[in-house]
C-alpha cells in the first residue's frame, strides 16, 4: 500500500513536472547569414511558427556572410552559442567534427516521416555514419545564365540543352568584343568565378570525367587525368581566348553579367531577385555537357543545433516547421532559394514565382546530373590554397601546369593536417 | 629629461587621478588582449572546443607554414619600400611647404586630407585609378602610346599598394617634419649665409642634421604602421575567399584564426609580428646614438 502511494506521488510529481515543462515558455535563437529581405521573410515564418507553438519564442539574428562566421565562433568561444544556426554544407564537417553540433538522429527515429519528400541529394552532405547533425534548409544548383540582348545583337542562337563545352567556348569567343573600338575588350563571352569550385570549375572537371578529391578526402585529384584536361579547357577560354574577364578586370564591374558586359555567367538561383531588375532580357539554360556528359554542382544551406543547447526539443520543432510544406512555401516566395521539399519545388510556388519569368525548371532538372559539393574538414583552407594558387594563372602570370603542380602538394598538406 | 616641473607632495595624487582614465583603458583594454594573445599562443584552440596546452607547437608550426612565410616576406618587402618612401616624400613635401608662399595653408590642408579621409572610400578611388581597362593610369599610358600595366596583378600589386600607402601617409609625415623644420633657429641659416653657404650646403649641413630627431620619430612610426598596414591593401587586393593577391601578416592572422579554426596559431603569428616590431624599435634606438643630433 505504501509503495503504491509512493508510486502515485511520484507519478503525480512527474506529470506536473512534465506539464510544467510544457507550459514554461521557451526562448530559442536562430542565427543565419543573409540580407535584410531574408530577415523579413524569416520573421514571417517565425510568426507563423509561434502562432502554432505558443510556448516557443524564436529570435532571429541575421548577419552578412563574413561577420556571420566570426560572430558565431566568438559566441561559441564565449559559451553562449545560438540554439539553431545556419550552416553552409561544405563547412559542416569542420563544425561537426569538433563535437559542437547535436546529433538529430534520435529525433528522426522518433519522427520517421520527418524527411518524407525531401530531395535525397540535399541530405547527402549531412548524413554521417553515426547519425545526421544537420538538415538542409534550401539548396542551390548551378546553371548557365545568358543575356538575350547580347546574343540577339551578335545574331547567335541562345544556349540550349544540346550545348557542349566546345559550343560554350565558341559562343564566348564570338561574344567577346571591343564594342567602342578603342583597342580594349569591353564585352566578354563568359564570366564565371574561378576561385571557389562551386560556380564553374567543379562542373567542368566532373563533365570531363575527372574528380576533385578522393572519397575519404585525403588526396587532391584535381590535376590528374581528365581533370587536368578540364583545366586546359578553362585555361583556353580564360587565358588563350581571353573570352572571360580576368580577376583584375572583374573588380572593375563587380558582377560583369549584371553590369551587362558578360554575355553569360554560371551561378545559382540566389541571384534571381537581384537579376529580376536588370535592364536587359535574360534566361537560363543547363550547364553545357563535357566529353563525359553533363554535370553541375549542388550545395545546400542547412540547419544545425548547438550540442549543448538546453532547448533541443524546441529547436527540433522549429526546424521541423521550417522544412515543412508551410515553411518551405514561405521561403520559396522569397525568390532566393530552391525548396528542399520536392512537392513545393514542383508546385507553382517555385516554378511560376513572380520574381522573374524564366525557366525555373532548369534548376530542378539539374539535380539529375548534379554532384554534391564536397564537404570535409579544412574545406576553407583547402579552397584558399587552390583559389589563391590559381589567381596568377587567370592574370596571365604563370602557366596552368605550373600552378596545378604547386597547388596539389600544398592542398594535400592541408588535408593531412585536418585528418 | 631633467627639465620641466616635477609634482611635489599632494600634487602627485592629481597626477594619478588625471592619468587614471587612460591607465584604466590601457590596463583592461589593451594589455588585457595583449596578454590574452600571448597566453592563447601556447594553446591549441579552435574557438569551439576547450583550448589544449600546446607549448611551443604553434610557434614551431609557423616555421613550416608556407602561407605565413609568404605573408612575412610580403610584409617585409612592403616595409622596406614603404618606410624610406614615406620619409623621403613627406620630407620633400614639408620642405616645399616650409616657406612663405601664397596659399601655403591650402597646400598643407590638401596634403593632410588623406589622413583624415575614410581609407575605404580612398581605397575605392585608387582602385578606379589602377583599374585594368578603364583606369585613369592605363588610359594615360595608352594615350601616350605605351603598353597598359596590370597594376593590381599578383606581381605588380605590392608595388601599387606601397604607392597608395605612401601617398596616404604624406600628411602625417609632413606635419612631423614641418614641426621639426620650424624649430630650427633662424640664426643658423643667417650665420651660414654670412659664410657664403649655398642652399644645397645649408640643407645637408644644417637642415638635415637638425631634423634627425623628426626623421627618427617618423621612421619608428612608419615601421609600426607598415607592419600593421591593412585597409588599402584589403580594398585594392582582396580576393573572393577573404584573401589577398599580396597577403600580409595581418591577413594570415585573421584567416588562420577565424577561417581555419587555429586561433592559437593566429595568436602566435601576432606575437611574432609584435616581437619583430619591438626588435626593430630597439635597433632604431640603438642606432639613434650614431646619427640623431639633439641640440
Amino acid at each position: 500500500m505504501k509503495k503504491l502511494l509512493l508510486a502515485c506521488v511520484v507519478l503525480l510529481l512527474l506529470s506536473t513536472g512534465i506539464s510544467l515543462a510544457q507550459d514554461t515558455p521557451v526562448e530559442i535563437t536562430y542565427m543565419m547569414w543573409g540580407s535584410p529581405e531574408e530577415l523579413a521573410v524569416w520573421q514571417v515564418i517565425v510568426d507563423d511558427f509561434e502562432a502554432a507553438n505558443p510556448n516557443i519564442q524564436v529570435n532571429v539574428d541575421v548577419s552578412d556572410w563574413d561577420s556571420y562566421w566570426s560572430r558565431l565562433q566568438t559566441l561559441f568561444a564565449g559559451g553562449t552559442p545560438p540554439d539553431v544556426f545556419a550552416m553552409d554544407a561544405p563547412l559542416y564537417r569542420d563544425w561537426q567534427s569538433r563535437g559542437v553540433l547535436l546529433n538529430l538522429q534520435p529525433y528522426l527515429d522518433a519522427n520517421p516521416t520527418a524527411l518524407d519528400g525531401v530531395y535525397p541529394s540535399t541530405l547527402e552532405a549531412y548524413q554521417l555514419e553515426d547519425g545526421i547533425y544537420g538538415l538542409p534548409r534550401d539548396f542551390q544548383t548551378i546553371v548557365l545564365f545568358y543575356n538575350k540582348d547580347l546574343f540577339d545583337a551578335a545574331g547567335l542562337d541562345y544556349p540550349n540543352e544540346d550545348w557542349t563545352m566546345d559550343d560554350l567556348r565558341a559562343a564566348a569567343a564570338e561574344l567577346t568584343v571591343d564594342v567602342d573600338g578603342d583597342g580594349v575588350t569591353d564585352q566578354w563571352g563568359l564570366y564565371a568565378d574561378l576561385y571557389d569550385m562551386e560556380l564553374f570549375w567543379s562542373s567542368v572537371i566532373w563533365s570531363y570525367g575527372g574528380e576533385i578529391l578522393n572519397e575519404d578526402y585525403t588526396q587532391t585529384l584535381l590535376a590528374e587525368g581528365p581533370a587536368r584536361d578540364a583545366w586546359y579547357f578553362i585555361n583556353s577560354m580564360a587565358v588563350e581566348d581571353r573570352s572571360m574577364p580576368d580577376p583584375t578586370q572583374v573588380t572593375q564591374y563587380g558582377d560583369p553579367f549584371a553590369a551587362g558586359v558578360a554575355a553569360m555567367t554560371t551561378i545559382g538561383h540566389w541571384v534571381i531577385p537581384e537579376y529580376a531588375d536588370l535592364p536587359f532580357g535574360w534566361d537560363v539554360a543547363p550547364m553545357p555537357s563535357g566529353p563525359e556528359g553533363r554535370a553541375t554542382s549542388v550545395n545546400s544551406a542547412g540547419f544545425v543545433v548547438a550540442a549543448n543547447t538546453p532547448n533541443a526539443d524546441a529547436a527540433w520543432q522549429f526546424i521541423q516547421y521550417a522544412i515543412s510544406s508551410t515553411g518551405q512555401t514561405r521561403l520559396t516566395e522569397l525568390g532566393f532559394a530552391i525548396p528542399v521539399l520536392q512537392s513545393v519545388a514542383e508546385s507553382p510556388v517555385f516554378l511560376e514565382q513572380q520574381t522573374a519569368p524564366i525557366n525555373h525548371q532548369v534548376f530542378l532538372d539539374a539535380l539529375e546530373y548534379a554532384h554534391v559539393k564536397p564537404s570535409f574538414r579544412g574545406y576553407e583552407e583547402w579552397a584558399a590554397v587552390v583559389g589563391d594558387g590559381l589567381l596568377p594563372v587567370w592574370n596571365g602570370e604563370i602557366s596552368i601546369d605550373e600552378a596545378l603542380d604547386s597547388i596539389v602538394p600544398a592542398a594535400n598538406d592541408v588535408l593531412a593536417a585536418n585528418q | 629629461m631633467e627639465t620641466g616641473l616635477k609634482p611635489i607632495g599632494r600634487e602627485q595624487w592629481w597626477v594619478f587621478l588625471l592619468l587614471a582614465p587612460t591607465l584604466f583603458g590601457l590596463l583592461f583594454g589593451v594589455f588585457g588582449s595583449v596578454f590574452a594573445t600571448l597566453g592563447i599562443s601556447f594553446f591549441s584552440w579552435d574557438l569551439l572546443t576547450p583550448p589544449q596546452w600546446a607549448g611551443l607547437e604553434n610557434y614551431l608550426s609557423l616555421l613550416s607554414d608556407p602561407a605565413f612565410g609568404k605573408s612575412l616576406a610580403n610584409t617585409t618587402l612592403f616595409s622596406l619600400t614603404y618606410v624610406p618612401g614615406v620619409i623621403v616624400v613627406s620630407l620633400f613635401v614639408a620642405l616645399l611647404l616650409n616657406r612663405r608662399i601664397r596659399g601655403v595653408s591650402i597646400f598643407r590642408l590638401i596634403y593632410f586630407l588623406p589622413v583624415i579621409s575614410s581609407a575605404v572610400a580612398v581605397g575605392l578611388v585608387w582602385s578606379w585609378i589602377y583599374a585594368r581597362d578603364q583606369g585613369i593610369l592605363n588610359v594615360l599610358l595608352r594615350g601616350v602610346g605605351l603598353q597598359p600595366v596590370n597594376w593590381l596583378s599578383s606581381q605588380m600589386a605590392l608595388f601599387s599598394v606601397v604607392i597608395v600607402n605612401v601617398w596616404g601617409a604624406i600628411g602625417e609625415g609632413m606635419i612631423v617634419f614641418l614641426a621639426g623644420l620650424q624649430a630650427i633657429p633662424r640664426d643658423y641659416y643667417e650665420a651660414a649665409q654670412v659664410d657664403g653657404a649655398t642652399a644645397w650646403q645649408e640643407f645637408w649641413k644644417i637642415t638635415l642634421p637638425m631634423i634627425t630627431p623628426s626623421i627618427f620619430f617618423q621612421a619608428i612610426i612608419s615601421t609600426i604602421n607598415a607592419f600593421q598596414a591593412f585597409e588599402y591593401i584589403y580594398i585594392l587586393t582582396r580576393t573572393t575567399g577573404g584573401g589577398s593577391s599580396v597577403p600580409t601578416v595581418v591577413f594570415t592572422i585573421y584567416r588562420t584564426g577565424f577561417n581555419y579554426f587555429r586561433m592559437g596559431e593566429a595568436c602566435a603569428q601576432a606575437v611574432v609580428l609584435t616581437v619583430i616590431i619591438v626588435v626593430l624599435t630597439i635597433i632604431y634606438f640603438q642606432m639613434q646614438r650614431r646619427w640623431v643630433v639633439y641640440e
